[in-house]
């Protein structure tokens, strides 16, 4: 029964009705207990209290499985101020989805594309090669093509509602009276965005034809063979991100894929507007003749020059070290920070914004930049992003949201590239983002 | 002979398709078969010698589907790969296919089955022989590959799953989610206790929640469906004696 996905309204009803309940209980609990309590120890409580709740929301997600997967991702990504413990309970959810079994695939392809899936394609291979958020993956031919058809486990779009009631409650609860509902929305938007594969679809097709770069591969899609639920698209051979480390490759190798992934990431922000947002290795296909392959495209953020233009120049005055009143002014038009008086929101951007910046700006000091020997960056970064949080909750939910989808996504990058070990040379980017 | 076997054949599903058409826009008991003789061009005795009444009409259908369901499972390439599980799930949800196409009409079948008074659900346990024969043997091959061992009441496992074939079809037809969502994962998930039940010893020791669960849910739920048919009160029996053997 572990594999239930309870969604007739009353089941789900009950899952989401029993969350809450537990997540009131979790609280009271440590908000008695506190009141008693040192100092030192409030926190730790505080600390377990969040531990608690975040297992007790993950747990009821866990029962609505479907779509936790996405919202871990989307929470990481949209909601930068969530405590670590919610973000660790989160992404313990990771594949929850139910493996579809070859019943459940012929039904799901004769619903979706009108016929069998031996119909259909010239060959499909009905074990899944790869795992998907909300589904699999399978290897499927048309005229002795080879392509990746990624299909959706039924019956996720609607969960997706009742599973952000839970996480909604929680987080107005976490969040102390600030309003957190703009971003619970925003987080739901994308959320019904990332389960129509239509949409990730167009994404695909809008980067295909677009980023022209020549050792960058992007799949094409097939539209006949593609509908919200199925995707069908060209396949990309390669060693995965795993694959690729445990080859042991040298060094050139290694910057020479960290760089592609770099400057991919700049053009996009930069020549087409839009950005893969979502920095997991599974994404990357290590692509013969040094070519490097960009999949799922289910999560993208569109840039509108108007940020682009703000983001240059803030980046350019923090990279030619402007004096910090005249940062502060730029964070204030991201609308970064909250009008004030000028010295509080002098004082806003010491205390807040600063530390973050000075850790997204150090790729930029030289031209080239040696994860190995930084090898504590993200580390560094993420401490300093808990500190941040632990000092201002209530401001983060002014942050200019492209802003934070752009840094984010970057840190998660910088991730990987630690994990390679390479270096990289940032001309060309700051190329960009001095125009 | 044998061409006039398929040319009657021919003439006897024309019969059903008029009938399942004209019951579908007049009702099962408005529609009387001399319309339906008339709808499908063929004279009254014809009629009369191919259903002598109306009920052998749906019990026709359901055979015919399942003939036909037969079929599709037939022309799967790599069925004798697929698990039992898998076996049994797509049985399920390629006569579920067929009966798509004709869903106003099964919703009746359904609504007169779960009317006490009609005796149509006998019918439909008339018309389950196709299906048993179907189920015993995915079960017989999946014991012989030794991909379960033998169930203790393997004899009244295909019957067993025809009441949940029954089930499923009764959700379907209350079924109200795009695109039948959630009957698909109502099978999915319940195939996946079948799955566990068949897999684990469950049945043989019996001595453990999930036969708790089969004991108080499914068996309950099942006896709605089963009447005076079927080894029911066997099965209890013996459900009895494990029980109490432990
Ligand atoms: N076009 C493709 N070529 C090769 N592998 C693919 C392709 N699309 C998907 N895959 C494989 O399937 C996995 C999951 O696909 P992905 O699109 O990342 O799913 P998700 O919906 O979770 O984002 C990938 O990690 C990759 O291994």
């Amino acid at each position: 029964m572990q594999n239930k996905i309870p969604t007739s309204k009353r089941a789900r009803g009950a899952v989401v009705g029993k969350a809450i309940f537990k997540i009131g209980v979790a609280q009271s609990k440590g908000v008695v207990k506190r009141a008693f309590m040192s100092k030192k120890r409030k926190e730790e409580s505080q600390k377990e209290t969040h531990e608690e709740i975040a297992k007790v929301i993950i747990e009821s997600l866990g029962t609505l499985k479907g779509i936790s997967v996405k919202i871990a991702q989307q929470v990481a990504l949209g909601l930068p101020f969530l405590p670590k413990e919610y973000l660790d309970e989160i992404s313990k959810s990771f594949n929850s989805i139910p493996p579809i079994n070859r019943a459940l695939i012929r039904k799901i392809i004769k619903q979706e594309l009108g016929a069998y899936p031996q119909e259909v394609y010239e060959s499909f291979d009905t074990e899944a090669f790869g795992a998907a958020s909300l589904g699999q993956v399978h290897l499927a031919t048309l005229l002795s093509e080879k392509f990746a058809v990624k299909v959706q486990y039924p019956g996720i779009a609607k969960s997706i509602d009742s599973d952000m009631a839970v996480l909604k409650f929680a987080l107005t609860r976490f969040a102390k009276g600030g309003n957190v509902d703009h971003l619970i929305e925003e987080v739901q938007a994308r959320l019904h965005e990332e389960v129509d594969y239509e949409i990730e679809a167009d994404n695909t097709e809008y980067f295909y034809k677009n980023l022209k770069h020549d050792l960058i591969v992007i799949p094409e899609i097939e539209r006949q063979y593609s509908t919200t639920k199925v995707l069908t698209s060209s396949f990309l051979e390669g060693r995965s991100f795993k694959e690729f480390l445990d080859s042991n490759p040298s060094q050139e190798e290694r910057n020479h894929y960290a760089q592609l992934i770099f400057d991919s990431f700049f053009i996009g922000l930069y020549h087409i507007q839009m950005i893969h947002a979502d920095p997991n290795p599974g994404n990357f296909i290590f692509m013969e003749n040094k070519k490097l392959g960009v999949i799922d495209f289910g999560c993208v953020k569109k840039l509108d020059d108007d940020f682009l233009t703000s983001f240059s120049k803030l980046h350019v005055s923090l990279m030619d070290k402007l004096p910090d009143e005249e940062i502060t002014k730029q964070y204030a038009e991201l609308r970064m920070i909250d009008d004030d008086t000028p010295k509080k929101m002098l004082e806003f951007y010491q205390e807040v914004i600063k530390p973050l910046d000075r850790i997204y700006i150090e790729i930029f000091n030289e031209d080239f930049y040696d994860f190995k020997e930084n090898s504590d960056f993200s580390e560094r970064g993420f401490n300093i992003i808990m500190e941040v949080q632990k000092k201002s909750i209530t401001a983060v939910h002014n942050m200019n949201e492209e802003y934070i989808f752009v840094d984010r996504t970057l840190l998660g990058y910088y991730a990987m590239f630690e994990k390679m070990e390479a270096c990289i040379d940032t001309r060309f980017a700051q190329r960009l983002v001095r125009y | 002979m044998k061409v006039s076997q398929s040319a009657k054949e021919r003439t006897k599903i024309k019969i059903l398709e008029s009938a399942v058409e004209l019951m579908t826009i007049k009702g099962y008991k408005n529609a009387s078969l001399r319309e339906i003789a008339k709808e499908a061009g063929v004279s009254n005795p014809t009629i009369y010698n191919y259903f002598p009444s109306k009920e052998k009409i749906l019990y026709f259908y359901i055979e015919q589907k399942l003939i036909e369901t037969s079929q599709i499972l037939q022309n799967i390439e790599d069925f004798n790969t697929y698990t039992l599980r898998e076996q049994l799930q797509t049985l399920i949800e390629t006569q579920l296919e067929f009966y798509l196409e004709d869903r106003e009409f099964v919703t009746q079948i359904m609504q007169m089955a779960f009317t006490p008074s009609m005796g149509t659900m006998e019918l439909i346990y008339e018309a389950k022989e196709k299906f048993m024969e179907m189920v015993s043997e995915m079960l017989e091959i999946a014991i012989e590959a030794e991909e379960i061992s033998e169930p203790p009441f393997k004899e009244y496992m295909p019957q067993l799953f025809w009441d949940y074939n029954i089930a499923v079809v009764a959700y379907w037809i209350k079924d109200d989610s795009e695109m039948f969502e959630n009957t698909t994962q109502f099978i999915d998930n319940s195939m996946g206790v079948v799955e566990a039940l068949l897999h684990s010893n469950i049945l043989q020791k019996a001595n453990d929640l999930g036969l708790f669960m089969f004991k108080t849910h499914m068996l309950s739920g099942l006896q709605k469906f089963s009447t005076k048919q079927s080894g029911f009160s066997k099965i209890k029996r013996k459900l009895g004696e494990v029980l109490n053997a432990k």
